[in-house]
């Protein structure tokens, strides 16, 4: 099967797996605790709203994202609602449509 | 014959029967459990021994007036005649032991109106001693009685600038120097003291102990917070100020007042700790930064008997006058026994005392089971031989001293467990760590532990358990000999080591060991050696005794020749993890590189003249080569003491090239959500930067926990609470006394050691880069993070209950009922006011409540004298 392009706001990918690389870069590019930048927000907010669970995610709207721990001494995007409550998301899955990729 | 060779006979052949029969009489009255012994020990001349006293008692010597004390104890405690009694309290009299006296006439051993029964001559002798040995207290006008020591001590701390006094522990030095202190405080045009002292267990004493002597509306403030509030107000015609604070803290202070910082009298206690490693030259830099402000700054340092006292004053301004006091004398009868298992029977132990180098049997000790492994040996033979109380055991470790008091407790007969006092601390216990914190049922049983990471309002309450004896066995560590003020009857060790591993060297065990035998509430103390020919155990022997040689942590590492100008070599372009020698030279490195930057060579520096020139010269060449790496100015180098300026300016440099937004750099508040992840950076980063404070990095994420719950003002209990929930969740196995020892540990030497010392510096250097960069309004002034750490703080009402006293224990505990955070200390205390009659239905512990009133309730109750020298 050939490999679907796919489209993240304003940027474009050859196939899914460049997204990913994408973002996982963009993770890694920051420490935990730091907030992501205004740039970089876009991106994620596009993805986000493919995520599965995308709308439970974002609830009372976002405010920004971050990127902080995750379980297993890993990093993950953090999304900051408007509300002051937050919560992590897998960037994969707004990738691949599942919450996990098999 | 001269008094000198008369002297000499007397002790070597004269009377040296006479007084090894006494010594064995007294010492028997002294220990519990020994077998009785049929054959009756000769009668004593007592008329011979104390003629021979008095002339002792004129040497100079401390085994002469030893001796003479023994024999004046011996005579007011075991003879039957009136006469000979009053002939042992004259020459105690003599020996200006007047405590001695008076805790004779205390247990009525002495009939009343002694002075009516001596002849005129002897009342005119008496009479004049008492005077020479009276020191006026201008403040009051009152007289207060001294010994030698506590007299010369009290002229030349008067008519000097700069003293230095030493003497052995148990000689009333603290408790004349907190006298002399508040007197000097009162009469003199003194504003503001700052007393050192090197634990902050010791500093919450003394600070105790000075609200006490200072009693209730006094107007002199004591405080021990860095804080600017109360300094201002002393030089602006309020209370005059007593500052208590360890080393780092008075930096704290110095660093918020700046250049203004001016102290007009430093006491400096525990001085012989200018030696210690790592924090020796953090004590020296605070001394010298406050010379500086200060030119005329008055300086007293204390010390345990030390050798070289006068050391201290080689700093002092040229202008200065200096003196040192220096006293060897014995206040109370030590005697230093040994245990040793008689051979193929482990239930005996044969107990001989120790003179010199002669052993006399005293007698053997029969234990009721046989101790099988090395914590049971301490146990049992304490339990055995210090079952009348007042008993210390020295353990090696925290979680041995657990165990040693559980063994006790289980040996000894029961002690009143419905005692309020010992009830309410089991409460504190449960509450203020954990319901089954084994602390909680031994003290029921009047027995306690002690270690120095244990919450201090708790440490205190059991020591003052252990003086009024309702505690009767308190198992200790190393602590003990790192400046608490407590002294026992007896004290039981086997092999002591300080820290992890190292045996005790010779001046550290007698700084122990001297604690045995509290003045004027005891005749004698005891110090039992278990196993003391165990080279495992004791290495070296028993140590015999041996006073401190104080040396600067600085001074010692510059006689290393060229291994300081080596590791000044190494360390510009190696990472610090690799150099091997860190812990030797970093803290001194950092010191010599900040003295550098100020003056501009340490040639000029008040310790080069005490140094090979040629070594100066090398390390100076050495300095200026990093120098010259080096953009940020010497004041804020001077800011971090121990912390490198070749680290800061890493940082500074990090900072400068940090690509992403700044804001990213900046702790968040501890109430927000990604406050835990900013800290586990900020970490990471002053390991790679500055220092590797926080090592190995896979423990980051538990530090940075045990921080951020420290500073939400969690208390104790909660966190670990907290810490036991995170093993339940993670199915990690766990024990529980080990695990809330590590909490306790992890409180203390992470987040209120390293975590703000290292995190103060990052804030600093990351203000000055915002400055930089035109971020002003990213700096947030509130209150300094070292500050915030040291306290376990974040709010004003929690900052504003320890400003009025509370221990944090206390504060936070009060701070869960308080529902707002911004409370001054005018609006605490009327809400405790509001509430006084409702505290005992808050679920509060007893303790906590009685601190609450103390502290934040105006009550005129007369404040106990519980002060102990």
């Amino acid at each position: 099967m050939p490999a679907k392009p796919f489209d993240l706001g304003d940027l474009h990918f050859d196939k899914k797996g460049d997204a990913v690389a994408y973002l996982n870069t963009m993770l890694h590019k920051y420490d935990v605790g730091d907030k992501v930048s205004a740039e970089d927000a876009k991106v994620l907010m596009a993805a986000l709203a493919r995520h599965p669970e995308g709308d439970e995610k974002i609830g009372s709207g976002v405010a920004g994202f971050s990127v902080r721990t995750a379980d297993f001494n890993t990093k993950c995007f953090w999304v900051n609602r408007t509300d002051g409550s937050t919560m992590k998301f897998a960037h994969r899955a707004c990738v691949y449509g599942k919450v996990r990729p098999g | 014959m001269s008094l000198e060779e008369l002297t000499k006979w007397l002790v070597n052949e004269g009377i040296k029967d006479d007084v090894a029969v006494l010594t064995r009489r007294t010492v028997r009255t002294e220990l519990d459990h020994l077998e009785p012994e049929p054959a009756e020990d000769p009668d004593i001349d007592w008329h011979r021994l104390l003629f021979a006293g008095s002339i002792l008692a004129r040497s100079e010597i401390r085994q002469h007036q030893e001796i003479a004390l023994r024999i004046a104890t011996g005579a007011v405690t075991l003879a039957d005649s009136q006469p000979v009694k009053d002939a042992g309290a004259v020459l105690l009299d003599k020996l200006s032991n007047f405590r001695t006296v008076a805790l004779a006439n205390n247990r009525e051993l002495l009939e009343t109106d002694l002075e009516g029964r001596l002849g005129l001559g002897l009342r005119m002798e008496a009479q004049r001693r008492k005077l020479d040995h009276s020191v006026l207290m201008e403040s009051s006008g009152n007289w207060l009685q001294v010994n030698d020591f506590q007299q010369r001590f009290w002229d030349s701390a008067t008519k000097n600038t700069w003293l230095s006094a030493s003497a052995p522990t148990a000689s009333g030095k603290t408790f004349l120097v907190l006298q002399w202190l508040i007197n000097h405080m009162r009469s003199a045009e003194t504003r503001v003291s700052v007393y050192l002292a090197p634990t902050r267990a010791l500093v919450s004493e003394i600070e105790t102990n000075l609200t006490l002597l200072l009693g209730r509306g006094a107007e002199i403030e004591v405080s021990s917070l860095p804080l600017r509030e109360k300094y201002d107000a002393a030089y602006e015609g309020g209370n005059k100020l007593i500052l208590v604070f360890t080393q780092e803290r008075l930096h704290l202070l110095a660093n918020v007042l700046g250049d203004d910082v001016h102290v007009d009298l430093l006491v400096v206690d525990e001085a012989h700790k200018i030696g210690d490693n790592q924090r020796g030259v953090i004590l020296q830099d605070a001394i010298e930064r406050l010379e500086r402000t200060n030119p005329n700054l008055k300086a007293v340092f204390i010390s345990p008997a030390t050798q070289n006292p006068e050391e201290l004053l080689a700093d002092a301004p040229s202008a200065a006058d200096v003196d040192f006091v220096d006293s060897d004398s014995p206040t109370v009868i030590q005697n230093l026994i040994v245990a040793e298992q008689v051979p193929r029977k482990p239930k005996r132990w044969k107990l001989s005392i120790r003179q010199g180098v002669i052993s006399e049997q005293i007698g053997v000790l029969e234990l009721s089971s046989s101790p099988g492994t090395l914590s049971k040996k301490l146990a049992f033979i304490a339990a055995a031989v210090g079952e009348r109380g007042g008993t210390l055991v020295y353990a090696n470790r925290a979680g041995d001293a657990e165990d040693i008091a559980d063994l006790i407790s289980q040996l000894i007969p029961p002690v009143d467990c419905t005692d309020k006092e010992l009830v309410e601390l089991a409460d504190l216990a449960k509450k203020g760590v954990h319901p089954n914190f084994s602390l909680a049922s031994l003290v029921l049983k009047g027995v306690a532990f002690h270690y120095g990471n244990m919450p201090s309002l708790i440490r205190q309450e059991v020591e003052r358990l252990f003086r009024s004896g309702k505690i009767r066995f308190l198992v200790c560590t190393s602590t003990l000999i790192e400046g608490v003020n407590l002294s026992c009857r007896t004290i039981v060790v086997r092999g002591p080591r300080k820290g992890i591993g190292h045996p005790m060297e010779p001046h550290d065990f007698w700084n122990l060991a001297g604690r045995a035998g509290r003045w004027g509430n005891e005749f004698q103390g005891n110090i039992v050696c278990i196993d003391p020919d165990d080279t495992t155990a004791w290495p070296n022997g028993v140590p015999i005794r041996s006073r401190y040689p104080i040396k600067r942590e600085s001074d010692a590492v510059l006689e290393t020749g060229d291994g300081m100008a080596d590791y000044l070599e190494r360390r510009a372009d190696t990472p610090l993890s690799e150099l091997p020698d860190v812990g030797q030279f970093e803290q001194v490195g950092a010191y010599l590189l900040a003295t550098y930057l100020r003056l501009g060579s340490i040639e000029q520096a008040g310790f080069a003249k005490r140094h090979n020139p040629a070594t100066i010269a090398k390390i100076d060449a050495q300095l200026a080569a990093l120098a010259d790496t080096i953009e940020i100015g010497s004041n804020i180098a001077e800011r971090h003491p121990g912390v490198s300026a070749l680290g800061l300016q890493s940082l500074l440099n990090a900072f400068r090239s940090y690509q992403k937004d700044v804001e990213n750099l900046i702790p968040a508040p501890v109430e927000s959500q990604d406050s835990y992840d900013r800290f586990v950076t900020i970490m990471r980063r002053i390991n790679e930067h500055l220092y590797p404070a926080f090592m190995p990095d896979s423990l980051i994420p538990l530090y940075v926990v045990i921080v951020v719950q420290w500073l939400k003002g969690l208390s104790l209990a909660a966190m670990i609470r907290k810490n036991i929930e995170y093993h339940h969740t993670h199915g990690r196995s766990y024990v529980l006394p080990t695990l809330i020892r590590q909490t306790m540990e992890l409180v203390e030497q992470v987040a209120r050691f390293r975590a703000p010392k290292y995190l103060s510096a990052y804030m600093d250097i990351l203000h000055l880069h915002l400055r930089e960069i035109g971020r002003e309004d990213l700096i947030d002034d509130y209150l300094d993070i070292g500050t915030q750490l040291e306290f376990g703080v974040s709010t004003r009402t929690l900052l504003s209950l320890m400003e009025l006293g509370l221990s944090r224990m206390s504060a936070v505990s009060l701070y869960e009922k308080i529902a707002r955070d911004d409370l001054t200390k005018e609006g605490c205390m009327q809400w405790a006011l509001e509430r006084d009659a409702q505290f005992e239905t808050m679920d509060i512990p007893a303790i906590i409540i009685r601190e609450i009133r103390e502290k934040l309730l105006a009550d005129d109750k007369d404040s106990q004298d519980t002060l102990s020298s």
